[in-house]
């Protein structure tokens, strides 16, 4: 009886463990298959982007990397004639954008979390949740559209206000209202989730303590979750850094020379990108596969140096 | 805490709609100030329509060249040349005739206002040709493609085939044959041919013309279906000729351009690519600027940056 039993547990046991490795192996792949699309594509974005340096574009000429990098002039001379191209200005401008968008997205995004989270009634919290998530699920072009339609009047007629004759209202700051407004939901949902997953008992110990409302939601509360907070931040930072549709329907498109004039017109490096790519041939569409590529160096080197922030910033007990 | 949360909200949401309501008002009362300086709004270099309009007042090397144009000068795409113009009052773009409304004025060039009638009778001087590409003969996926394909480009050139351009707002080259005259020529427009795709693309400027024409086309040809993908002029040849594309996935059996064929495109056989009409461009300022037309050498110095101010050209 009892070597019958063990014979079925072995039985059972040995199918599990089948079984498992089975999904094991169907997990794998399935990683394996997404690891390898980031490989593939980094790797085409690699050789086509290095043609430009490499080679002399049928007779155009090499593009030197070093004047590439640090130039503030996208393109000297004839397109498909002329090889030098430069996005250093566009480095910085993207970086400026991106620092300047997330100065407005970060602290409104993380306040209406707040909100939501711990000060807000049930319904309407539920209400808001729903609204903040449709918002963080709308196309980048719908943000574009309203930003062609609505930021670039409102922005012509600001400038007109204060005498300062603008561009249409082509301007960073436009660029930069189009980006808050797309990072709010990012950043809003995912602080949500790290604010409510905040221990209860950190929470009611700050309230015990004598601390009022307000103090223990910031000073507890936020700091617990600031993991989670500025994972949010890196969300919302990374998808400023991509955006180009929304972007370059109100960015001017600058071609030469940095400009920190927040009413002035500016290029991105996903709007250089964007911009003529559907018509161009030879150097010119091979370039942007380099300014791809300088993007991608960008966003890795961001990403990384916010992770190692993050690591500093540390984690408080936080219920996983 | 709830309530002065929700005043606060509502405060804010108060003080946003009246500094809406504020600004509208400001700029439908402002007048023309011809001090301020002349906006230059442009298409980027890989536009058609950049170089009709840069050939067109005689400032060609701009076609290509960013490094010409006058410090400062934006580039959008032709919607958004459209929009911003109704905004800037001190800006001036182009666009072409078809896409002109009402938000915008158009500027009548050398004297000549920019209608469809003044491009027929060829007074009006700023426009670029639109131009098609085909397959070399027996490159098509069958022979019945092949057949209907030169079947529509016999129709482009009939009097059908010119209404339906000028009723999309190109041009049409003058002809008087009617299809009904030389449709017995095209046999394979009798057999029922719902089976067969025909795949249409390039220009993107063309892509409405284009649409019409093969709407009008396919009835009158068994049926055909009609595929648009429309990409760029660039694609016209790329997408018909080029060995390294014109096989995969995106090839095309004719290709449209909305400028005269350059470079290795014109390698590809005379027989193989014509003219089907003209596009006009029109220089677009504000419904505010006072100004109606200018010259070609207006609109030169206005994108080489000799004018700088709008008193300059007035003046």
């Amino acid at each position: 009886m009892i070597a019958e039993a063990k014979k079925l547990q072995f039985r059972s046991t040995s199918k599990g463990k089948i079984t498992d490795k089975i999904a094991k192996i169907i997990f794998m792949s399935a990683t394996i298959l997404s690891a390898s699309f980031i490989f593939v594509i980094a790797g085409i974005v690699l050789v086509r982007g290095v043609i430009p340096f490499t080679t002399d574009n049928l007779g155009v000429g090499r593009v030197s990397l070093f004047s590439f990098l640090t130039g503030d002039i996208w393109l000297i001379g004839e397109t498909f004639a002329s090889n030098l191209y430069s996005i250093g200005f566009i480095i910085i401008s993207t970086l400026f954008i991106t620092l300047l968008s997330l100065a407005i997205s970060f602290p409104v995004g993380v306040l209406t979390a707040l909100f939501i989270a711990k000060i807000a009634p049930k319904p309407l919290a539920k209400v808001l949740r729903t609204v903040i998530e449709t918002l963080a699920s709308i196309p980048s072009i719908v943000f574009g559209l309203f930003g062609a339609g609505v930021i670039l009047k409102l922005v012509y007629d600001f400038s007109a206000l204060i005498g300062y004759q603008s561009k249409g209202g082509n301007s960073i700051l436009s660029v930069v209202i189009v980006l808050a407004l797309m990072t709010i939901p990012t950043i809003t949902t995912i602080s949500e989730v790290a604010i409510r997953s905040v221990d209860k008992s950190i929470e009611q110990g700050s309230l015990a303590l004598g601390a009022s409302k307000t103090q223990t939601n910031f000073k507890v509360i936020l700091s617990s979750a600031k993991s989670g907070i500025f994972t949010a931040a890196i969300l919302g930072i990374g998808r400023s850094l991509g955006e180009a549709t929304a972007v370059s329907l109100v960015a001017g498109g600058r071609r030469a020379g940095i400009s920190f004039d927040l009413l002035d017109t500016t290029s991105t490096l996903t709007t250089i990108m964007l911009e003529g790519l559907k018509e161009t041939t030879g150097i010119d569409y091979d370039i942007r596969f380099s300014v791809g590529l300088v993007l991608m160096v960008v966003i890795l080197l961001t990403n990384l140096l916010l992770n190692s922030i993050k690591r500093r910033v540390g984690v408080v007990n936080v219920k996983e | 805490m709830k309530k002065i949360l929700s005043i606060l909200t509502m405060l804010l949401l108060g003080v946003s709609l009246i500094a809406c309501g504020e600004k509208t008002t400001t700029v439908s009362t402002s007048s023309f100030d011809e001090t301020k300086t002349i906006n230059v709004y442009t298409r980027d270099t890989t536009s058609g329509t950049r170089t009709g309009f840069m050939e067109g007042i005689g400032f060609a090397e701009a076609a290509t060249s960013d490094s010409v144009l006058v410090e400062g000068f934006l580039i959008k795409d032709n919607t958004g040349i459209l929009s911003t113009i109704g905004i800037d009052e001190y800006g001036i773009g182009y666009v072409s005739l078809s896409s002109v409304n009402n938000t915008i004025k158009g500027l009548s060039f050398n004297g000549v206002a920019p209608t469809e009638a003044n491009v027929i009778n060829d007074t009006y001087g700023l426009k670029r040709p639109f131009m098609w590409m085909l397959r070399a003969d027996g490159d098509y996926p069958s022979q019945d493609v092949e057949d209907i394909v030169n079947a529509f480009v016999a129709f482009l050139g009939t009097t059908d085939g010119g209404d339906i351009i000028n009723n999309q707002g190109a041009i049409a080259l003058p002809s008087t044959t009617t299809w009904d005259s030389i449709k017995a020529n095209h046999d394979v427009c009798i057999q029922d041919n719902s089976d067969i795709t025909v795949r249409f693309g390039g220009s993107d400027s063309i892509q409405k013309v284009a649409q019409a024409l093969t709407a009008a086309f396919m009835p009158k040809c068994g049926n055909f279906v009609a595929e648009h993908d429309h990409t760029g002029s660039s694609d016209a040849y790329k997408r018909t000729n080029d060995p390294a594309i014109k096989d995969t996935s995106v090839g095309k059996d004719v290709g449209f351009a909305s400028r005269n064929f350059r470079g290795a495109e014109l390698e590809v056989p005379a027989i193989q690519r014509g003219q089907l009409a003209w596009d006009a461009i029109v220089a677009i300022v504000n419904l505010n600027n006072p100004l109606t037309g200018v010259t070609a050498e207006d609109l030169k110095k206005m994108y080489d940056g000799t004018y700088t101010t709008w008193a300059d050209i007035q003046g």
